[in-house]
């Protein structure tokens, strides 16, 4: 009975050892296994039952990060395309990261793939980006609040950083779009010097680059850098009366719409003037001269008000306004 | 003669609204600081302001100031100064220096007739010094108390370019020099000579590819670069800039391209046609080659620095939003909306591309400059809006060239006399009928514009641009008026009360005015030169006491004054700027704890009531704003501790402070003062 007994326990003693054995071999197989797939693509697509072999069960030493998603096209997610880009750019960054260590995975979940993942984690929207810590349950901050912060690359980079405490430097393949941009622009300048080479007269033309300077003039002053550096919409819909706006109430912005309009303002200003001078020197038809300086007279008067108005309407308590208000 | 003196005492009154208003006193944050230097000035003497390294700024490292500031604005005062103490009148820097800005507009209306009667006439001379005078975007840096750099840098920039223009015009070297000489104030009065540094060689550059170079041009050019040139680098904040910056780059290239081109002039009257084509085009396609690869090898070895950051934004826009965040928080550093440019410069918006047009219909060497300077700070006042000034000139003469070319067609149309009825009844010319009417119709549109523009520019002036900001008034529900000078109680108090070597921490902006006014050592001030250290006083300010002492106790610091407008409702107090804190805190290295996310509430808004973000309702700022005004009434029906600008009752009412004790609050709650208490006795 004495060496049943003993056989027992020894029989134990050894399963036990052979299951952490197996329980070690098992993480070092997992952890082998994850860094396999990871150096083919560097996100890795995982189904339900990968994810819940790879990111959900112990034994695991390591951190995922796992998009859930929906990229199929008959879902019409426009805002898992772009985030899925985004992602993309990240796990690329820390890929071929120096740093890069097997502590840290990036993966993703498409619905269609997995929808038991994202029922048995009580989700239905998409994209969520949540992280899996090597130890314990996820936590809140363990999801990434899209719509306060974004999915751009670095936001995601700084919210993996707040959780892993490890830095990635996202690194943006260059974009040559500009560069050809720019190489198509001077090959068409260039194409159309070579063509004109025998009569380059119109670049001396004094009105060419007169009108090219007050393009450029009316440009600035109806605030179009101002719509670069900011991006305002082109018009403001009043959600609740319906009402289109299109120009900003106060002074503190501009829509799209109102630079336009203030351009075209401006211009007529101007034409109205130009045509007033330009008017004495006309030859011809002596009620021709009348007509056009009449014209001119009333292109200025009347888009001046016109301007002055739309002023108007942005400074409340402005006190001063010319023909109409 | 009488219309441009007119002129010259209309700008400096209308500058004059805020002394009458309120005192003679210097306005906004950056004055204080030219003040200060400019009283060091007077007082030391020139060579120990030269070589002065102040102590009492950015403690613990101290600023050399000899070599940091442009010194043409404090040694103009101090030459007005003492040349009036010569005379025994004698007025105290204080006023010279509050009212040094509308004399020299004064003189800007001045040279702005000269400088537009070189280039047109004398009428189209007086309407543009007419309408400087009153020009808002003008007005807006030079109101009486707005002791700036720009004050005076208007006026040196006209008077460089007006000489310019006269010795491109006449050749002659004595103007050249006078130019070189005028250029050598614009670079001591303000960083904005940079734009002239570039304009001129484009000027020059633009004469040369539409074929009108000439001796003139190049007498003009050689002189003025070269005598401008050394004699820009004797200001020590220049430097050796103007020969290894990218910024000064062009004007050397362009320097060479002179000499080429005057040289080729000379060979080519000397040699026959064909040996001219072949020596023409192998030196061209030399000089190309060598030039261009000095200056690649030169940028990539770093021997010629890059455009700084502040000109690179100028260039790409989206520059400073995406790297500098401390350039692209300046309210001054935003780009321009078109209310902007209209509230700024009203009908000259418009009729500024109409004196272009005439600009180019009658094209000459002057109007070239003219037409390149419009354009160029058009598109830098788009940019940037504290680039509305040097719109501001330009925009002046063109429009004043605009108008009277109009006026100066119409009037002749117009027939005065009607005394000889019966002749002119023969003479009436069948060419143009109702000449008259329409010519009526024209000067009277053209009155019309200059009297609202009147209006306008006067309206705005009085409203927008004539605060000092330094003490404020609002109307008292009877009518009254309430003036609040707390700021100036404040640093009164601190330095009376408070020992000699105390140091004081704030956060920047008001650096300036504790070390003008209350003569005390300070950590960070306006000139934002060290960004670490903002970043420590910001990691200061958003910690929790506990954390923020170890760091006052680091850094020394006695007294911590901060802004808090919840009783008044002054907005620009320091809660609206503690984002900005808290993002410079968070940015360097060891603000790396802190995290802008923690300060918004979990819906992500900015709250400072029961809602609010613990760590926000614990940090240092928080409590030192809110200190006892849990027990305050501040409006009718709202409970205690009602923050009138955020319009909340705050979060955390009930709290004592542990390291810091209640020094001194102003009468309006505005300025609080608190003492850091030292460290405790061991064993109590």
């Amino acid at each position: 009975m004495a060496t049943v007994n003993a056989f027992f326990l020894v029989s134990a003693i050894l399963l036990i050892f052979t299951g952490f054995i197996d329980a070690a071999d098992s993480l070092g197989d997992k952890v082998s296994q994850m860094t396999e797939w990871n150096n083919k693509k560097a996100v890795i697509r995982m189904n339900g039952d990968k994810f819940r072999q790879y990111v959900k069960t112990t034994p695991k030493n390591y951190s995922v990060i796992v998009m859930l998603t929906a990229l199929q096209a008959q879902r019409q997610c426009s805002v898992c395309k772009q985030a899925n880009d985004e992602y993309t750019i990240l796990a690329n960054s820390w890929r071929y990261y120096q740093q890069y260590s097997n502590k840290l995975f990036f993966a993703m979940v498409d619905y269609d793939e997995g929808s038991d993942v994202f029922s048995s984690m009580k989700i239905n929207t998409a994209p969520v980006f949540m992280h899996f810590p090597a130890k314990g349950k996820p936590k809140k901050g363990d999801t990434l609040d899209i719509h306060r912060v974004g999915f751009s690359a670095e936001q995601i980079a700084k919210w993996v950083a707040e959780r892993t405490d490890i830095n990635i430097r996202v690194f943006r393949p260059t974009n040559y779009s500009g560069t050809l941009a720019l190489a198509l622009l001077f090959a068409l300048i260039g194409g159309l010097l070579y063509l004109k080479r025998n009569n380059l007269e119109f670049l001396y033309n004094k009105t060419v680059w007169g009108g090219l300077a007050l393009f450029v003039i009316f440009a600035m002053t109806s605030g179009q850098m101002w719509n670069h550096i900011r991006g305002p919409p082109v018009m403001h819909k009043n959600p609740s009366t319906g009402q289109i706006n299109y120009i900003h109430g106060s002074s503190q912005g501009q829509f799209i719409a109102e630079t336009y309009i203030v351009f075209f303002l401006n211009a007529a200003v101007v034409g109205g003037f130009v045509l007033l001078n330009e008017a004495n020197s006309v030859k011809g038809d002596p009620g021709k001269k009348r007509i056009l300086s009449m014209v001119g007279l009333g292109f200025v008067a009347i888009f001046f008000s016109l301007l002055l108005s739309v002023f108007r309407s942005k400074y409340q308590g402005y006190p001063y306004s010319f023909l109409f208000k | 003669m009488l219309v441009l003196s007119i002129a010259a005492i209309l700008s400096f009154s209308t500058r004059l609204f805020s002394v009458l208003r309120f005192e003679s006193v210097i306005h906004e944050f950056d004055p204080y600081f030219n003040y200060r230097t400019t009283r060091y000035l007077t007082e030391e003497g020139f060579y120990s302001f030269h070589n002065w390294f102040d102590d009492r700024a950015w403690y613990p490292l101290g600023r050399i100031i000899g070599g940091t500031i442009y010194p043409g604005l404090m040694v103009t005062s101090a030459v007005f100064y003492h040349a009036l103490w010569f005379f025994n009148i004698t007025i105290d820097i204080r006023n010279v220096c509050v009212f040094l800005a509308p004399m020299f507009s004064s003189f800007t209306t001045l040279v702005t007739y000269w400088f537009t009667k070189e280039l047109k006439d004398a009428g189209a001379g007086l309407v543009a010094a007419a309408m400087i005078a009153i020009v808002p975007g003008y007005i807006s840096r030079s109101v009486a108390g707005s002791y700036d750099n720009e004050g005076i840098a208007i006026f040196c920039m006209l008077l460089t370019y007006a000489l310019w223009i006269k010795s491109v015009k006449t050749g002659s070297l004595f103007w050249s020099c006078l130019c070189a000489l005028a250029y050598f104030y614009m670079v001591s009065s303000w960083g904005g000579y940079v734009f002239l540094i570039n304009l001129i060689p484009l000027h020059v550059l633009a004469l040369m590819l539409t074929g009108r170079f000439s001796h003139r041009i190049y007498v003009a050019y050689s002189a003025v670069y070269c005598i401008g040139t050394i004699l820009s680098m004797q200001i020590s904040f220049v430097g050796f800039q103007p020969v290894q910056s990218s910024e000064h780059m062009a004007a050397l290239g362009v320097f060479g391209l002179c000499q080429m081109h005057a040289f080729i002039d000379y060979v080519r009257s000397k040699l026959s046609v064909e040996q001219f084509n072949i020596l023409f085009r192998s030196i061209v396609l030399m000089g190309a080659v060598v030039s261009l690869s000095v200056a690649a090898i030169g940028t990539a070895t770093g021997k010629i620095s890059p455009w700084t950051g502040r000109f690179y934004s100028l260039l790409d826009p989206s520059y400073a939003k995406n790297n500098i965040p401390i350039i692209a928080s300046v309210s001054e550093h935003q780009p321009t909306t078109w209310s902007s440019f209209y509230f700024d410069l009203q009908m000259l918006t418009i009729m500024f591309p109409a004196g272009l047009y005439f600009c180019f219909n009658r094209l000459t060497d002057a109007n070239i400059f003219i037409i390149m300077y419009g354009v160029t700070s058009i598109y830098f006042a788009g940019v940037m809006v504290r680039l509305m000034l040097v719109l501001a000139p330009v925009m002046c003469i063109l429009s004043g060239i605009g108008v009277s070319s109009t006026l100066n067609t119409y009037m002749k149309n117009l027939d005065v006399s009607r005394k000889d009825k019966k002749t002119s009844k023969k003479n009436v010319d069948h060419t143009y009928p109702f000449k008259n009417e329409v010519a009526t119709g024209v000067v009277f549109l053209v009155t019309a514009f200059l009297i609202t523009y009147t209006f306008h520019c006067t309206w705005v002036t009085s409203e927008a641009y004539s605060s000092p900001s330094i003490v404020l008034s609002a109307r008292a529900g009877d009518g009254g008026r309430i003036i609040f000078d707390d700021f100036r109680e404040a640093y009164y108090w601190l330095r009376h009360n408070t020992p000699e070597d105390a140091k004081v921490m704030s956060w920047w902006d008001y650096g300036y005015q504790i070390t003008a006014m209350a003569n005390r050592t300070i950590l960070v001030d306006n000139n934002t030169w060290n960004n670490t250290h903002i970043s420590r006083v910001g990691q200061a300010m958003a910690s929790t006491e506990d954390k923020a002492y170890e760091i006052m106790r680091e850094l020394d610091v006695n007294y911590v004054l901060v802004i808090f407008g919840g009783l008044t409702g002054y907005s620009s107090d320091d809660i609206n700027k503690f984002l900005w804190m808290v993002r410079i805190g968070g940015s360097t290295d060891r603000g790396a704890h802190i995290k802008e996310a923690d300060y918004y509430t979990p819906q992500g808004e900015f709250r400072i009531d029961k809602e609010g973000s613990p760590t926000l309702l614990n940090c240092l700022m928080y409590k030192m704003c809110y200190y006892r005004f849990g027990e305050v009434y501040t409006e009718g029906g709202k409970p205690t501790g009602y923050d009138r600008v955020r319009n909340a009752e705050i979060g955390n009412k009930n709290f004592d402070l542990d390291v810091l004790e209640e020094a001194y609050t102003t009468e309006h709650w505005l300025v609080r003062i608190y003492k850091v208490k030292d460290l405790d006795n061991r064993g109590a």
